[in-house]
């Protein structure tokens, strides 16, 4: 049946039609791109978020027990 | 290193090993027969909405436990849980939004699915907004515990829109008879969905040593006012 109906099929088909489904297909792949690569960058601007903060955290906590002993001195 | 750290660093290796996996069988699947190369984008999507989900529950679960026993660990767990699932959440959204403008010739369509996840991530991040506005840490635990609680109450219209309403989201195609996803796509699926949640909790305990710093923090603040 697939191998009758396929020379028929082409037969049918432009190539402008062709052209119009590469173009489909390219934007698919264009999109679908820019989708996952947004959705990963979302998570690692977030990781990096966490990264800085901590690092900011630590200094704080650092600067607070440096103070804190020389008071006690 | 600390029992949680060992945790944290053996959760993170095991997500990125199972994500590689799934993005390498999700690269070699074949375009589905009617949206072609993008449908793919559900691999990403699904999960990480499913994920964010379970992240708004475990906040409300710690947000009741904070209101019951006013320990400042739940609070803890309620923020930390929050702000992970507003990531994921954005991710979802900005997905959808993609794939709609493949799908649907347009970036955002105001259905009721769409909007109800829009509404759940502009209440979680009132949420984030509310804890920076609020400096005792009482009052703020407690004041933000019945904010997620109320702010929960969009998370089951989200979950149940796309099965009471007509949206211009498409109806649900996991476990109902309605859909028909192929067996072996729904179990990658199934794996990205677990690799999403394990790197979510990478990331809530990531976020509750932060919160023990900034604990840490308060006392020692204190300590140099009693000075």
């Amino acid at each position: 049946m697939h191998a009758l109906s396929l020379p028929l099929l082409v037969a049918q088909v432009s190539p402008q039609d062709v052209e119009i489904e590469m173009a489909r297909l390219q934007r698919n792949y264009e999109f679908l791109s820019w989708g996952l690569t947004a959705a990963w960058l979302i998570l690692v601007v977030y990781v990096l978020m966490l990264v800085s903060r901590q690092r900011k955290l630590r200094r704080e906590i650092a600067s607070l027990r440096a103070m804190l002993e020389e008071r006690q001195k | 290193m600390s029992t949680r750290d060992k945790i944290i660093y053996a959760l993170a290796l095991a997500a990125m090993v199972l994500l590689t996996r799934n993005i390498y069988l999700i690269a070699r699947l074949p375009g589905e027969l009617q949206q072609g190369a993008i449908f793919k984008i559900i691999f990403f999507h699904v999960p990480v909405a499913a994920t964010a989900m379970f992240a708004s529950v475990f906040s409300l679960a710690a947000s009741v436990l904070f209101l019951i026993t006013k320990n400042f660990k739940y609070d803890a767990l309620a923020v930390a849980s929050t702000e992970v699932g507003l990531a994921f959440l954005a991710a979802n959204l900005v997905t959808g939004s993609i794939w709609a403008r493949v799908i649907w010739g347009v970036w955002w369509a105001w259905d009721v699915r769409l909007t109800s996840a829009l509404v759940c991530w502009l209440l979680y991040a009132g949420y984030l907004i509310l804890r920076q506005a609020i400096e005792e840490p009482t009052q703020r635990a407690t004041f933000a515990a019945i904010f997620s609680i109320f702010a929960f109450i969009d998370v089951p219209i989200v979950y149940l829109s796309i099965r009471l309403f007509r949206t211009q989201h498409p109806g649900p195609v996991f476990f109902t008879s309605q859909g028909s996803f192929p067996h072996d796509w729904s179990m990658i699926l199934m794996w990205n969905m677990f690799a999403m949640m394990m790197l979510a909790a990478v990331l809530t305990l990531v976020r509750l040593r932060e919160e023990d710093a900034q604990r840490e923090i308060d006392s020692l603040r204190r300590m140099a006012h009693a000075f």
